[in-house]
């Protein structure tokens, strides 16, 4: 079994720690013998190790000395269990007793792994005591060894917990149901909503630290790093400068070390929430590119920085990337107003309109936040999808030598950014606007999978006039017109009051292939038009927009012979 | 990641004895590019380098993951990437390579000229990740790890060792090391013979702000020693406290001379 207890676990030393009683690692870490007691428990055996601990399955001792193990003042001598709000009753429905024993040495280690440990210990103790709640992994009590014949034991500090039965990560590889991660995440939402609730920041959660139960139930666990909440208003607290690359929020890079360690914020908590919901559907792929977790450092960052786009896989479900994107906004303050108790209770407004919805699924071609959602969209910069059609020039490699050359150091690429940002804001009705009118896009996606049909019925606005396209101001004389009627002439008479920019991303009905030719200010020239959608409240529901326009080609169906929107 | 940091000195490129220009320092955050070269109206670079040997754009420092890469756009011209702190390591970059990746967390980039003299600039890349001594294995990726990482072989590393060497001798709970006396202590150091106080110093400003970014305490007036002082005693405060250095550290400092103090190894 893969070991779900967080850091202590899993990798190759799993195999080292399958030795006999007493063997040392491979590591050198030396371990407890098969019914060794500590406390009122003794050890089965070990699960997994790493460096700072290793944590053992252990079970209540025979003998009924149990949890009624009698506490010992000076913490030495055979353990001393420390009562600590274990509310009574069996926590584990899979079998009496049964308690993952985390030992974290102390002494007999580099000293610095000592003081890690010490200040892991003292933190995961410190939050055990103080908080209780269904979705945290509840710690029983915690126990000093005193064997002052075995050094390496000596003084170690041992958490006892609840047993789980393996982690996220485990789950992650393998793929998860639609309803089966709405149920994770939530369940994650409600453990992160109590813990900031009571002043806590988890500051380290990840997939191996969401630890699943027996009965399939979510907890959250490893408070080796939660933080509690300080500063004048409880806005912030300090965590040793410790993290997991691929769920740290870009600020953290740049977050100055003080002399009680970096700031730490709930909103960083939010973060890797997004993370991990863009992990729970997309069978464990984080969302930001890279083969390594410091390319990924670097990707993130330059989303950060205005510089990239966020590309959400489609195959995360419609609501779901929605709130992904909310939690992966790219500023503390962007993302500060998505709480853990503001997006639970977004979920639980799903749930409560009918969860049971199946146009959930099937509508997977929409790539946007939802309509219906309007504070989803507030401060979502860019949100693409990386499925889209491959043609798109935006999609251009991260990488490469020539790019950089064009671009320079100009904030070209930011620019367009932000008017993305306008263009979703303005546009978020473009996508849900009903269910009719669309010939063809069902079919397409039934067909092609999700991947293809997302790059259907969406385009981008593009305007052939460079000093248009690093423009942020929706200026009017930036702005694109759409026909009527695009086999009349294009002029004034012939456009709808509604007007388009750069980076606007419009939904697409059909394809006209033979209208009025319209030739662009670069000089190209084509007769083909779109029908795209127009904002709820238009005058009309749909307008024409020239092929010129877009450098996208979505696969859209043709349009019928005569039918002007 | 933070990207890389560019720094040309004062009047490098100075054609001739002509006053050229203050230092020049680029930050560059993950995946931004800045050329390099002479430079013209019609092809501005960043990075300008004023010697009539040089292309007016001679080159392309784009910042990649953890580590930058050079392209060589001149034609003609090898450029050579070194690396200071090796024992003479160093990377011939051949004309029009694109995009070479540069290893080095110090780098100093040196492009020929028409005399016998060269330009170079240097290119600072901290974001350089070594993994905890107990994160080792396949699984690192998802690991929690120390978000600050210090190459233990660098000059800085020793120089952070020297700094904090009173404190774990436990000789005094608040002294910290001054500049001459870290040059005194490292004199003995194959690595250490030409160090120089203006080196020391530089090198931790280095870890203060680039490696480690300490917010200092806020200190007013231009008492510039003080407030020189006050960072080196929180950089100390910091390494201590996370464990960034050890006692074990101790042992890559040459041996002290004299003092008759015994060397005390990791509690074991």
């Amino acid at each position: 079994m893969a070991d779900p207890y967080g850091d202590a676990a899993g990798g190759p030393e799993e195999e080292a720690v399958r030795g006999t009683a007493g063997t040392s690692g491979d590591d050198g870490t030396e371990l407890l013998p098969r019914g060794y007691r500590i406390g009122g428990w003794e050890v089965t055996e070990p699960i997994g190790a790493g460096g700072w601990a290793t944590v053992y399955a252990g079970r209540s001792a025979g003998d009924g000395a149990g949890r009624e193990a009698e506490p010992e003042p000076d913490g030495r001598g055979g353990g001393t269990p420390e009562p600590d709000g274990r509310g009574g009753g069996t926590p584990e429905p899979d079998g009496r007793g049964a308690v993952a024993l985390k030992v974290l040495p102390t002494a007999g280690l580099a000293p610095r792994q000592a003081r890690k440990a010490a200040e892991t210990a003292r933190r995961e103790v410190e939050f055990g005591r103080r908080s209780s709640h269904p979705r945290l992994i509840r710690l029983l009590e915690s126990v000093i060894l005193g064997e002052p014949d075995l050094p390496f034991l000596d003084g170690a500090v041992v958490l006892v917990m609840e047993r789980a039965e393996r982690s996220l990560r485990d789950l992650l590889g393998a793929g998860v149901t639609e309803a089966e991660g709405a149920r994770l995440l939530t369940e994650i939402c409600e453990g992160l909503a109590h813990l900031h609730r009571s002043g806590w920041v988890h500051g380290d959660l990840k997939p191996d630290n969401i630890l699943l139960m027996a009965d399939g139930s979510v907890k959250l666990s490893d408070f080796g790093l939660a933080t509690e909440l300080t500063g004048t208003r409880g806005t912030h607290g300090y965590a040793p400068p410790m993290g997991t690359f691929d769920y740290l929020p870009p600020e953290r890079w740049k977050a100055p070390l003080g002399e009680q360690g970096v700031e730490v914020r709930p909103s960083a908590d939010i973060w890797a929430l997004g993370i991990m919901i863009h992990e729970v559907f997309a069978a464990g792929a984080p969302p930001f590119p890279g083969a390594t977790p410091m390319a990924r450092a670097a990707a993130t960052q330059e989303y950060a920085e205005g510089r990239a786009p966020l590309r959400l896989d489609s195959a995360v479900p419609r609501f779901w990337r929605a709130l992904a994107a909310d939690c992966l906004a790219p500023t503390h303050a962007a993302r500060a107003v998505h709480t853990a108790e503001s997006l639970l209770a977004r979920i639980a407004g799903r749930q409560a309109a009918g969860a049971d919805r199946t146009e959930e699924r099937t509508e997977a071609k929409s790539a946007e936040t939802e309509s219906t959602d309007a504070e989803s969209t507030d401060a979502v910069p860019a949100v693409e999808t990386a499925a889209g059609d491959p043609a798109t020039p935006r999609r251009r490699p991260r990488r490469g030598p020539r790019q950089g050359l064009r671009r320079g150091r100009t904030r070209a690429a930011l620019a367009a950014v932000a008017v993305c940002a306008v263009g979703a804001a303005v546009w978020p009705y473009a996508v849900g606007g009903g269910g009719s009118g669309k010939p063809g896009t069902s079919g397409t996606s039934a067909s092609t999978g999700a991947a293809a049909a997302e790059g259907t019925g969406r385009l981008r606005v593009f305007n052939a006039e460079q000093s248009c396209r690093s423009r942020t101001d929706r200026d009017p004389q930036c702005s694109l017109g759409l026909a009527i009627d695009p086999r009349r002439p294009y002029t004034i008479d012939n456009v709808v009051p509604t007007r388009v920019w750069h980076g606007d991303e419009l939904t697409v009905d059909c394809l006209l292939p033979q209208g009025i030719p319209i030739i662009d200010e670069a000089d190209a020239l084509s007769a083909a038009w779109y029908r795209v959608r127009l904002p709820r409240g238009s005058a009309r529901s749909a307008a024409w927009l020239p092929a010129v326009r877009t450098k996208d080609r979505p696969r859209v169906p043709e349009c019928p012979p005569s039918d002007p929107a | 990641m933070s990207g890389v940091v560019i720094y040309l000195p004062q009047g490098t490129a100075g054609a001739a004895g002509e006053p050229h220009g203050d230092a020049v320092t680029l930050r560059l955050g993950p995946g931004e590019v800045a050329r390099f070269g002479r430079g013209s109206a019609t092809c501005p670079v960043e990075l300008r380098l004023d010697d009539e040997a040089i292309s007016r754009l001679a080159g392309e420092i784009r910042v990649t993951d953890d580590h930058w890469q050079l392209s060589n756009l001149s034609t003609t011209q090898s450029y050579l990437v070194e690396n200071p702190e090796g024992a003479g390591e160093y990377l011939r970059v051949p004309p029009r390579r694109a995009g070479a990746p540069i290893p080095f967390e110090f780098s100093r980039v040196v492009l020929p000229t028409r005399r016998n003299t060269t330009v170079a600039f240097q290119v600072f890349a901290p974001d350089h990740v070594y993994l905890d001594p107990d994160g080792m294995g396949d699984q690192w990726g998802s690991r929690t790890v120390t978000a600050y990482s210090l190459d233990e072989t660098a000059l800085y590393f020793l120089v952070l060792v020297a700094l904090c060497e009173p404190r774990l001798r436990d000789e005094s709970p608040v002294a910290v090391s001054t500049t001459p006396e870290i040059v005194e202590r490292l004199r003995s150091h194959p690595a250490c013979g030409q160090l120089t106080a203006r080196a020391v110093s530089s090198h931790i400003d280095y870890l203060a702000d680039e490696k480690m970014r300490i917010s200092a305490p806020a200190e007013h007036g231009p008492r510039r020693e003080a407030r020189r002082n006050g960072k080196r005693e929180t950089i100390v405060g910091l390494v201590l406290r996370f464990g960034l250095v050890r006692e074990e550290h101790l042992a890559l400092l040459p041996p002290r001379s004299g003092t008759g103090t015994q060397e005390r190894g990791p509690v074991r």
